[in-house]
């Protein structure tokens, strides 16, 4: 079977981030035109199966059904069979669930904070990760029917993980030796005590940025570092950076259309595996690729780590260079 | 983000407010002291109250048939309020608009109001005001998601876009137009979508954390008072009750009102303040207690006034027919 699965968030790209910067928006039935391009471009590329996860939109639904009247839909898709909550874990759940099933590869439309939903579930599928959230730095923007095209050759078989595929970094967090929780791309430690409206804005409240990957071209935290240090995916370490504090002063993108200027202290790289040990002297709150999700207290001791733990992604240009070498589009 | 330990506390005080003077409207409505119809507003609390955190005394709001919860968080007097519910002449219409259209100018409360959808146009008329006027005042519109579809709602935006009003939209998505669910009446799930039709900001934020209310509700009046227009905001919320008072509530199922019962926004405020040593139990037993007996003595303040006289019901209304009616 010629499987690949998609997951598609109806709540990403409609954060206050549209409020304190001007970032991205993305309406859902934008989504589900997304949603269709990825069928039909993975269908022509010879899968015979999507799985889709079911969500509070029903936007696997709605393409599905637009497809079929318009006879566009020659293949099976399935919409996942499972209580859906309306949140995270569905997500979660989802990938779970695709992986076994045994799709061949994992489109998931997202933000960086959907993405690394996935990656907390996600073992050896490979992820196409394409940006319908904030600016974003993990996924990509990229055309839905180019990204059903990649996930088709992967599905076919003609190109392998080893070949198409990075495995990324990811950031590790331990509270007591336990790992409870990840992010992708950046971990910033803030002064703000409450999770609130999630996404993270204010740099007056930021003290220190741990980054897995970075590079002046992204958006958002880690660009503090990459406008000193660019850490690129292949990269075999992560880097951590003091903001607010210091003697240098850098000019960074730390949101959509938002160029800020900010004291920072020397950039530190951080080996792989390499413990930063964080033992906070206030209470406050970690910031996961954008969003705050670990609230800390003083007294309590982290652990923070860069590791090559992260999801397979497909590299898309590679995919289809090889694909092309290969003759998969001669008829 | 500047939360004090005193704001997060009048946060609470305020939740806390309207929650105990809706769950006694509701008694009282059910044991037939309260004439017409109430529609309460228990389990929405944060949203009033995390966007009114930020308001002044002389900014505007408008309200729905659901307004109770803004009236208090914009200030209003719970004896003056209870005394209109009860329709007496102490009350803030004197007793002769009921529930759904009380108004407090003083307090630029533009008044609750029965019709869906007449709220919006008001908060663009007050918006338009304001900026004439050159104040920095601004007009917060509160709306449910069924308003949404009203062609109030999109000449509302438009106009407020156009003129760069101080105007914020407030939309609080319950999920229900009344019985009928939000998928079954838009091709939408989040209002705050229709904002990029009319060249605003829209943002989603959870309607039960009153925190994150509060933040995107700072936002969107700094903007405003810049002078940098409307904005969009949609809280995701639930009512606990009905429709109205009486409404069996049929069309929801037992699984989605206990999930959404778990995201209560006053038990998560209360937490996150005894997590944060905001306030200890003690306090928080002090202030329900302070609450209890103000809401107790609205009552019998309430109780205790006159009916309007007779001739009442021909005085305050527009039109020259008074006369000829008295006559």
């Amino acid at each position: 079977m010629k499987s690949i699965g998609i997951i598609a968030n109806p709540a990403s790209g409609k954060d206050i981030r549209r409020l304190v910067s001007h970032a991205t928006v993305v309406d859902n039935n934008e989504k589900v035109n997304i949603v269709k391009r990825i069928i039909l471009s993975a269908q022509g590329c010879g899968v015979d199966r999507i799985y889709i996860m079911p969500d509070t939109f029903l936007i696997g639904y709605k393409a599905i059904e637009d497809l079929k009247i318009s006879r566009e839909l020659k293949i099976d898709v399935e919409i996942l069979n499972m209580n859906i909550k309306g949140n995270v874990m569905d997500t979660i759940q989802a990938t779970k669930i695709m992986e076994e099933k045994g799709v061949k590869c994992l489109v998931v439309l997202g933000g960086d904070g959907t993405n690394r939903a996935v990656a907390k579930s996600i073992t050896t599928t490979p992820l196409i990760g394409v940006s319908t959230g904030t600016n974003n730095v993990y996924p990509q923007m990229i055309e839905g029917t180019v990204v059903g095209m990649a996930a088709g050759i992967m599905a076919t078989g003609i190109c392998s993980i080893d070949d198409c595929c990075s495995k990324d970094k990811r950031v590790e967090i331990f509270r007591d030796g336990q790992l409870i929780d990840i992010a992708l791309v950046d971990c910033v430690i803030s002064r703000q005590k409450y999770v609130g409206s999630k996404a993270i804005w204010n740099m007056e409240d930021i003290d220190m940025v741990i980054v897995s990957r970075a590079h002046p071209a992204s958006i958002g935290f880690s660009t503090i570092v990459g406008t000193s240090l660019i850490v690129r995916t292949d990269d075999d370490f992560g880097a951590l950076i003091q903001v607010n504090t210091g003697s240098h002063r850098v000019k960074a993108p730390v949101a959509a259309g938002t160029i800020r200027e900010i004291s920072v202290g020397e950039v530190r790289s951080l080996k792989l595996d390499e413990a930063f040990y964080f033992k906070p002297g206030y209470n406050g709150i970690m910031a996961l690729d954008g969003e705050r999700e670990v609230p800390f207290k003083v007294g309590e001791e982290y652990q923070i780590k860069v590791t090559r733990n992260g999801p397979y992604r497909v590299i898309i240009d590679k995919t289809l260079e090889l694909a092309q070498r290969n003759g998969f589009f001669k008829r | 983000m500047d939360l004090s330990n005193e704001k997060l506390i009048q946060m609470y005080r305020t939740m806390k407010r309207i929650r105990e003077f809706e769950t006694k409207a509701a008694e009282l409505f059910a044991e037939g002291r309260i004439p017409g119809f109430v529609h309460l507003y228990i389990g929405e609390e944060a949203v009033a109250t995390g966007v009114c955190a930020n308001l002044k005394d002389s900014d505007y709001i408008t309200s729905t048939h659901r307004g109770h919860g803004h009236i208090i968080a914009k200030g209003g007097d719970l004896k003056y309020m209870f005394a209109e519910l009860f329709g007496r002449e102490t009350g803030y219409c004197k007793g002769k608009g009921g529930s759904m259209h009380i108004a407090d100018a003083d307090r630029g409360i533009l008044g609750a109001n029965g019709i869906v959808g007449a709220g919006h146009n008001i908060a663009v008329g007050a918006g338009l005001s304001a900026k004439y006027r050159d104040t920095d005042q601004v007009c917060v519109c509160f709306f449910g998601d069924g308003s949404t579809n009203q062609g109030t709602f999109h000449e509302a935006l438009n106009m407020a876009s156009i003129w760069k009003l101080p105007v914020i939209f407030v939309c609080e998505n319950n999920l229900y137009g009344i019985s009928m669910h939000q998928s079954r009446h838009q091709a939408i799930q989040d209002v705050a979508d229709r904002a990029v039709a009319y060249n605003m900001p829209g943002v989603v934020v959870d309607g039960n954390d009153v925190l994150a209310v509060y933040e995107a509700a700072k936002e969107a009046v700094d903007r405003a008072r810049n002078g940098q227009g409307p904005t969009l905001i949609e809280c995701k919320t639930y009512r606990h009750r009905g429709h109205f008072e009486g409404d069996p509530t049929v069309y929801r199922d037992e699984e989605e009102v206990k999930e959404w019962l778990q995201k209560d926004p006053i038990p998560r405020l209360v937490e996150f303040m005894l997590d944060n040593n905001v306030v200890t139990e003690e306090e928080i037993k002090k202030i329900d207690e302070e609450i209890a007996a103000e809401i107790k003595e609205a009552i019998k303040f309430a109780e205790e006034s006159p009916f309007p006289p007779v001739e009442a019901a021909v005085e305050d209304i527009y039109t020259d027919i008074v006369e000829e009616v008295r006559s």
